[in-house]
């Protein structure tokens, strides 16, 4: 039976941790099949003092699914697509899902236009007729579509294209709920906004909550640490990014976009950092930076740095999956990756040809390019952009054999436009004065890279972790972002301390406290609560 | 080394529908693409090319607007593309595309080497490439999985087979079949693309073929679909020993033995 509380036991396991490759334990363990069954488990266990820890599909990279004791509820089969809608005032079409639904699943759903909803009411069959294959799409991209939607929404999570189209957040238009207590709550956007900064939500059974938001300010970039606030705001936007600490997502509905008529994605290589800097700068529209007005917004704007491929360069010779990826030629140091999305192919090529003309005032050639303007040639490029975490974590595994405490580093902050070179030049340059070995690639469009720091023994390791403290000052000085897509989890909580500082966290612990006063829905994330005899 | 690539126009999708009716594949509203081991032979074309000099063609037969295909091989590093569109070969099976490919490539001039995928993926026959070189009067070998050498008027490749591979020399001019573990196609390049944009893609017709009206399109096809379904593989290999005229009548006198029906 599926609403069982089973004990641990070792065949569980995997579930125990995410990609961060932390292992956390636990004492118990559930895989409810939908919405029902999580909440009689949940409600069994609010009669208890057991800590919840709630998982997707445990692609997360900071811990945030890895339990630390109590028990762990996991979603995995709850991977039903469950309706449609379509507004044809708008012309936005909609689709409701189970929390486990993976964006791989959703995505073959929504391209291919076979849905199967095992029961759809009247607006879904209304809706699936109106409904053509390659007509829509889903936006958010966060590379591994291995994860699930819940894990998703509760990360906010973002990816290559949120450069233009934004994170989860506006994707998400409602949202069902399980609260620690067992109590439920069905929200749609728009329709439970805050006062100022106080707030009451209505819950299903008529009940209330009324708190108060925090005060902070977020930062004016791409963002995912901490809890969404703004004065007035729509209170779903709590939970989008709350990493699963206010409530328990057993229901998503989703909004897609109408699929632009032509895609293209373009690898540039460059023989230097400060010509891929400018081109980056250019693309944004800077036109000081190339001396080339570049009009139109890409899609995505990504890079991968002379380590990045140094390292996909030895991965090839050795991984069989990766045997596939193009050649990369020796004067190639690094890459930024473009994506153009636009009504008709000839817009495409206007865009493209304004960035011919940055690369030849950068004296980039032509031919250090790979364009892809059809599914093969994009999936190609996919691989390569989707093998350099994968060749990452592959990296670390080997190193993990010598020694099991290390873990990988791998810094997930944004910082505003104009600190773009001034950051670049503070991780290369800090890293080197460290002797430490790193990869950094990212989205580089919103400032906002991954540097990977590769610990080769325990002091690598301890000079990492201290430098990531000290970039997170820097970061936070700068009006940046401690995590700007994966979450805060458990790993980068003592980040988020520096950027919210001792009065933002403690809001943040208040804020949370109306919901779980005791603090048992996924404890540890962003922030432990304090526990009573704390000072 | 003058080199030919022909190349196919499919639909996008590996599952084929198809028209109960009929027997044809239904195509309306399926993207298509250049079939995706004619991908490889393009490849393999361009990096010959690449290595010992020479010019790459790419051939196809089909609806004026596989021209645009045949422009997306230019920007794959194909030098130029010819498209054989007229009404009258509509209908074709392989053997008519096979004769109105070899007149194609004998109105081009003396050719070294032709290069197709292994099959199609929409009608997946295999028979294009080697009818082509029947046709043509010269040899070929299907399935390479890697070219060892060209030299000299000759071609040494592996040839792909169930539990290995054979290694196989003949002279040239001659056409083989590629499998994609012959190599990795690339991604075009912006310099490529640039010059796909702008490439003329010549329309040869039947008359400029000079093609006999009987051997094309739907007239030259003796071929019938009666009906379709994935074969099951069941191979129960036995080789035949002895001289080539010794084998052969071993082969004859077996599938006699076997009684299988003939068409009239
Ligand atoms: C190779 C690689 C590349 C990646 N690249 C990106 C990227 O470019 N951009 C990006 O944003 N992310 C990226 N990620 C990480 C990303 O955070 C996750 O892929 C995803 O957002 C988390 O989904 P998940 O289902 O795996 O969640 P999990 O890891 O299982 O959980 C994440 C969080 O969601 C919570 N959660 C899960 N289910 C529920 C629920 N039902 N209710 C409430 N809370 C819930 C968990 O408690 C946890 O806090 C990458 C990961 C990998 C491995």
């Amino acid at each position: 039976m599926s609403t069982e509380i089973q004990p641990y036991q070792v065949e569980f396991d995997e579930y125990l941790r995410d990609e961060s490759r932390s292992v956390g334990h636990a004492d118990s363990i559930s895989f409810p099949k939908n919405e029902d069954e999580l909440i009689e488990i949940v409600r069994k266990l609010s009669k208890t003092e057991i800590p919840v820890t709630v998982q997707g599909a445990r692609t997360g990279l900071a811990a945030a699914a890895v339990p630390y004791g109590g028990h762990l509820i996991n979603i995995g089969r709850m991977t039903r697509i469950l309706g449609a809608r379509y507004d044809e005032q708008d012309n936005r079409f909609f689709l409701t899902a189970e929390p486990g639904v993976l964006l791989s699943q959703l995505r073959k759903a929504v391209s291919s236009g076979e849905f199967e909803i095992a029961e759809p009411d009247d607006l879904t069959q209304a809706a699936l007729c109106r409904y053509k294959a390659g007509e829509w799409f889903f936006s958010p991209d966060p590379t591994e579509a291995s994860a699930a939607l819940a894990g998703m929404v509760a990360c906010n999570a973002s990816g290559a294209r949120s450069f233009c189209y934004g994170p989860v957040r506006p994707y998400v238009e409602a949202l069902r709920l399980v609260l620690v207590d067992g109590r439920t709550l069905h929200i749609r956007r728009g329709e439970q906004k805050a006062k100022g900064r106080d707030f009451c939500l209505n819950l299903d059974d008529g009940s209330y909550i009324i708190g108060k938001l925090p005060d902070y300010a977020m930062p004016k970039v791409k963002n995912a640490s901490g809890y969404y606030i703004e004065e007035d705001m729509d209170l779903i936007d709590l939970f989008i990014g709350g990493e699963g600490t206010l409530g328990i997502i057993t229901q998503i509905e989703l909004r897609l976009l109408p699929m632009p008529k032509a895609v293209w994605g373009i690898t540039t290589f460059f023989p230097d950092e400060k010509s891929a800097l400018r081109f980056v700068r250019g693309l944004r529209g800077e036109k000081e930076a190339t001396g080339v007005e570049f009009s139109v917004k890409p899609a995505a704007i990504e890079f991968f740095n002379h380590k990045a491929l140094d390292l996909l360069r030895i991965q090839k010779q050795k991984i069989a999956a990766f045997a596939h990826i193009q050649e990369l030629k020796a004067t190639y140091y690094n890459a930024v990756y473009t994506e153009f999305h636009a009504d008709s192919e000839e817009k495409v090529w206007e865009m493209v040809e304004q960035m011919n003309q940055m690369l030849e005032a950068l004296g980039v050639s032509p031919e250090d390019t790979w364009v892809a303007n059809n599914p093969r040639d994009m999936e190609k490029l996919l691989v390569f952009r989707h093998a350099v975490p994968e060749s990452v974590n592959m990296l670390i595994d080997q190193r993990r054999q010598k020694d099991p405490a290390i873990t990988k580093l791998g810094t997930d902050m944004a910082v505003p436009d104009q600190y773009l070179d001034k950051i670049m030049d503070m991780y290369n340059g800090e890293i080197q004065t460290n002797g430490l070995d790193y990869v950094a690639f990212g989205h580089i469009g919103d400032n906002h890279l991954h540097v990977n720091i590769l610990p080769r023994d325990m002091e690598d390791y301890r000079k990492g972790k201290a430098l990531y403290l000290q970039w997170a000052n820097a970061v936070s000085a700068m009006g940046g972002t401690v995590s700007a897509e994966h979450g805060v989890g458990k790993l980068k909580a003592p980040f988020l301390a520096v950027m919210m500082t001792d009065a933002g966290i403690e809001q943040m612990r208040a804020l949370k406290a109306v919901f779980d006063p005791q603090g048992h829905l996924n404890p540890g994330n962003m922030f432990t609560m304090k526990k009573e005899g704390d000072a | 080394m003058n080199i030919v690539v022909c190349v196919k126009q499919v639909p996008a999708t590996t599952e084929v529908k198809m028209n109960k009716e009929t027997n044809t594949i239904i195509r309306e509203g399926i993207e298509a693409i250049i079939n995706p081991f004619d991908t490889y032979a393009i490849e393999e074309g361009v990096r010959i090319k690449e290595q010992g000099g020479g010019k790459v063609t790419v051939i196809s037969m089909g609806i004026p607007k596989v021209a645009d295909l045949l422009r997306e091989t230019i920007a794959l590093g194909a030098d130029e593309a010819v498209l054989l569109s007229d009404k009258a070969f509509a209908g074709a099976d392989t053997l008519a595309t096979a004769y109105t490919l070899s007149l194609g490539i004998k109105k081009m001039g003396p050719v070294d080497l032709i290069i197709c995928g292994k099959q199609a993926t929409d009608g997946d026959t295999a028979q294009v490439g080697p009818s082509l070189a029947a046709k043509l009067g010269i040899p070929h070998t299907t399935y390479v999985r890697k070219i060892e050498e060209i030299r000299e008027g000759t071609i040494r490749c592996q040839r792909l087979t169930e539990d290995g591979y054979e290694v196989i020399e003949m002279p040239l001019p001659a056409v083989i079949t590629v499998v994609k573990e012959i190599n990795e196609p690339r991604i075009p390049s912006f310099k490529g693309l640039m010059k796909a944009k702008k490439a003329e893609i010549p329309v040869w017709t039947a008359d400029e073929i000079a093609a006999d009206e009987s051997l094309i399109g739907l007239k030259g096809s003796p071929t019938w679909v009666v009906s379709t379904f994935v074969p099951q593989h069941n191979v129960n290999s036995e080789m035949i020993e002895g001289k080539p005229e010794e084998q052969a009548k071993i082969l004859v006198d077996k599938l006699l033995s076997l009684q299988l029906p003939l068409s009239k």
